[in-house]
């Protein structure tokens, strides 16, 4: 047996020490830390070298603007997605196999439809002429069209559903995980649905928000197609800056810089959340 | 009738056409260690679901202290239980999970405090109040559920198959345990299990559930010696039934032919049966002798394999009509010798000690 072993063709074994995983580790390199790298250096060398290109965007209040609102449209599509998803991903969590799979693959065909499709769908229903404010007139529930385009409330309903299946997935599998059986327990020990949600669900499916919230958090932070289809002129992003930067005005440096600094918040980001769900790990907690 | 502490009144439920709980009705004295023993898919963990408020019965009632408990959600019955699978709140505490009944209780910190102290010294864990379930064994975390269960004094505790998933040795440790527990507390316990010997071992009565019925409820030691089916006689004990034919019964005392052509006559019964009538004769292994007593009836056997158990002899002996038995007697030194010495012999049983079930 352990003859056989010894003769199997070497592509089959283990690569050992830093030889076998030198191929892996140029590729990388090459298309992942050398863009990365040379944004960096982009952002101090360009126009000229020096730092003013990061003096720029924190000093003037119009880019401080920008941050400001990607930043609070992160924030609220973060939350309103949690709050949407949990609901979603709790009846997923304790269907029946067979009905939850087809969910499921509604929830992801909806991820795999083309994601301008769904932006441009999103503004025929929330123009002022359309679907939702047609129908709340007709109904006589309201007898001006509401704003829900170009604002704020366009971009978190547009975002929030490109969210959802990010925060359902990984909350689907830290709810699977716990027992149904322990909130029937929480129950004979006295609390109410209420109280068993808030001391024993909410704290069990932590990980799975932090998980989901994290990604949704990030990927709205750089989000391009939506804010910018969704929103108005007056509350641009980030990403649409960046764009704006490098494609109209051709000043790679600055939106190098903006391109970093996304960079560095997101990569804190992902460390204080390692470092708060590793530290409970390492107590016997979740 | 005095009024019973928990009362089951012709308990049903039904899933679609399956009836999982067929009209049960048991009285439960206060303090009374009860366990439901039957196989899986008995009813027995359907009625104590239905004691918690898990499930809610087809018809029929649960009444505790007179006062019916259907309309009483599940968190305002203050019933205690503790589960098969681990429910321990991983997130917590083992202090935190036995505080958390006293906590959503809104009970005083210093009585929360000195209840978890009590309760966990109750169940031996003194030491282990800061560390989280999952640094636990599995005998730990049940003993946890225990007093996370019994913090509130609750005055039911119902336990559903709390040792299945423990290995031998640690169940028979918690089973003692629980003993002490039921003993130093005085709380009235349901307990569900498909282990006679669990059963045997903790409870004060045993009712037997098959097919959502209660076959037979009494002590352990009615349902050994005075099983009043073939069912709850090969369910509680070894048995071993030999084919026989009915002759005569005068006073109570049957006369019998078993299949060898033998006639064994001062068997016992409490029910009719005709003359000629199959029927099967039901001998624990350990009510056999290797040496005739007095009134006892012989049984021509053939021994196939022999092993010594320390205060039992197990033998796997072959009637004269081919049918293999269980024989466990007593491995007394003198009887012993004797018996060993050939493989053809007879053995003994008292006929009075032995139930005859129709075939």
């Amino acid at each position: 047996m352990s003859g056989n072993l010894l003769h199997r063709p070497s592509i089959f074994r283990r690569p050992d020490g830093i030889g076998g995983a030198l191929p892996a580790l140029i590729l990388i390199i090459l298309f992942f830390v050398v863009p990365v790298v040379a944004l960096l250096l982009r952002s101090v060398t360009e126009p000229v070298p020096g730092l003013q290109n990061y003096a720029t965007l924190f000093g003037d209040g119009t880019y401080a603007r920008v941050f400001f609102n990607t930043f609070l449209v992160a924030t609220v599509v973060t939350a309103v997605t949690v709050i949407v998803a949990f609901p979603v991903a709790w009846m997923l969590a304790i269907m029946p196999p067979t009905l939850g799979s087809i969910v499921f693959g509604i929830i992801i065909l909806s991820m795999w439809t083309n994601l301008l499709t769904r932006t441009y769908a999103w503004m025929v229903l929330l123009q002022r002429t359309g679907v939702i404010n047609r129908t709340l007139m007709d109904i006589g529930l309201i007898s001006q069209p509401l704003p829900l385009i170009n604002n704020l409330t366009g971009v978190t309903i547009g975002m929030v559903y490109i969210m959802l299946p990010f925060m359902i997935l990984p909350l689907v599998g830290t709810l699977r995980a716990i027992d149904p059986m322990t909130l029937r327990a929480a129950a004979l020990c006295g609390a109410s649905p209420l109280e068993a949600f808030r001391r024993i669900l909410l704290p069990l499916s932590l990980p799975g928000i932090a998980a989901g919230g994290l990604m949704v958090f990030v990927m709205s932070l750089g989000y391009f197609v939506t804010p910018t289809l969704l929103g108005g002129t007056s509350n641009m992003m980030l990403a649409a800056m960046i764009a704006q930067m490098i494609q109209s005005l051709l000043n790679w440096g600055l939106g190098s810089a903006a391109a970093f600094i996304l960079l560095v918040v997101t990569m804190a980001l992902y460390a204080l959340q390692l470092r708060l769900v590793g530290a409970k790990r390492m107590t016997g907690g979740i | 009738m005095t009024e019973s502490f928990l009362s089951i009144r012709d308990l049903r439920k039904t899933f679609g056409s399956f009836v999982a709980v067929h009209d049960v009705t048991i009285d439960i004295p206060k303090g009374e260690f009860l366990t439901f023993l039957g196989p899986s898919g008995s009813g027995k963990s359907t009625t104590l679901y239905a004691i918690a408020g898990f499930q809610h019965p087809t018809s029929g009632d649960v009444l505790l202290e007179g006062r019916s408990l259907l309309s009483v959600p599940s968190h305002k019955r203050n019933i205690g239980m503790v589960f098969q699978r681990y429910t321990l709140f991983q997130h917590l505490t083992v202090a935190e999970n036995v505080a958390f009944p006293l906590r959503v209780r809104r009970r005083p910190e210093a009585e929360v405090k000195r209840k978890v102290a009590e309760m966990l010294s109750l169940v031996r864990l003194e030491s282990f109040g800061g560390r989280y379930p999952g640094a636990l064994s599995g005998g730990q975390q049940q003993r946890v559920a225990l007093a996370r269960a019994l913090a509130y004094d609750p005055p039911i505790l119902l336990m559903d198959e709390p040792l299945s998933a423990l290995d031998k040795k640690l169940r028979e440790e918690i089973q003692a345990e629980i003993r002490r527990i039921h003993r130093e507390t005085g709380v009235t316990i349901l307990y569900v299990t498909h282990d006679q010997d669990e059963a045997l071992h903790l409870s004060d009565r045993i009712a037997l559930f098959r097919d959502g019925r209660i076959e037979q409820i009494g002590t352990g030691e009615d349902l050994y010696l005075r099983p009043g089916s073939e069912f709850v006689a090969s369910f509680i004990g070894n048995s071993n039934f030999l084919p026989a034919e009915h002759l005569e019964t005068v006073n109570g005392s049957a006369t019998i032919r078993l299949a060898d052509g033998s006639v064994v006559s001062g068997v016992r019964i409490d029910q009719n049966f005709s003359h000629g009538q199959k029927t099967r004769l039901m001998v624990r292994p350990e009510a056999f002798r290797l040496r005739p007593g007095p009134a006892t009836a012989g049984l021509a056997v053939e021994f196939i394999d022999t092993a010594f158990f320390g205060e039992r002899r197990r033998v796997i002996a072959r009637t004269a009509a081919g049918q293999e038995i269980d024989v466990r007697p007593t491995s007394d030194m003198a009887e012993a010798q004797e018996g060993i010495a050939s493989s053809r012999q007879q053995i003994f049983f008292d006929p009075a000690a032995a139930f005859l079930f129709p075939a």
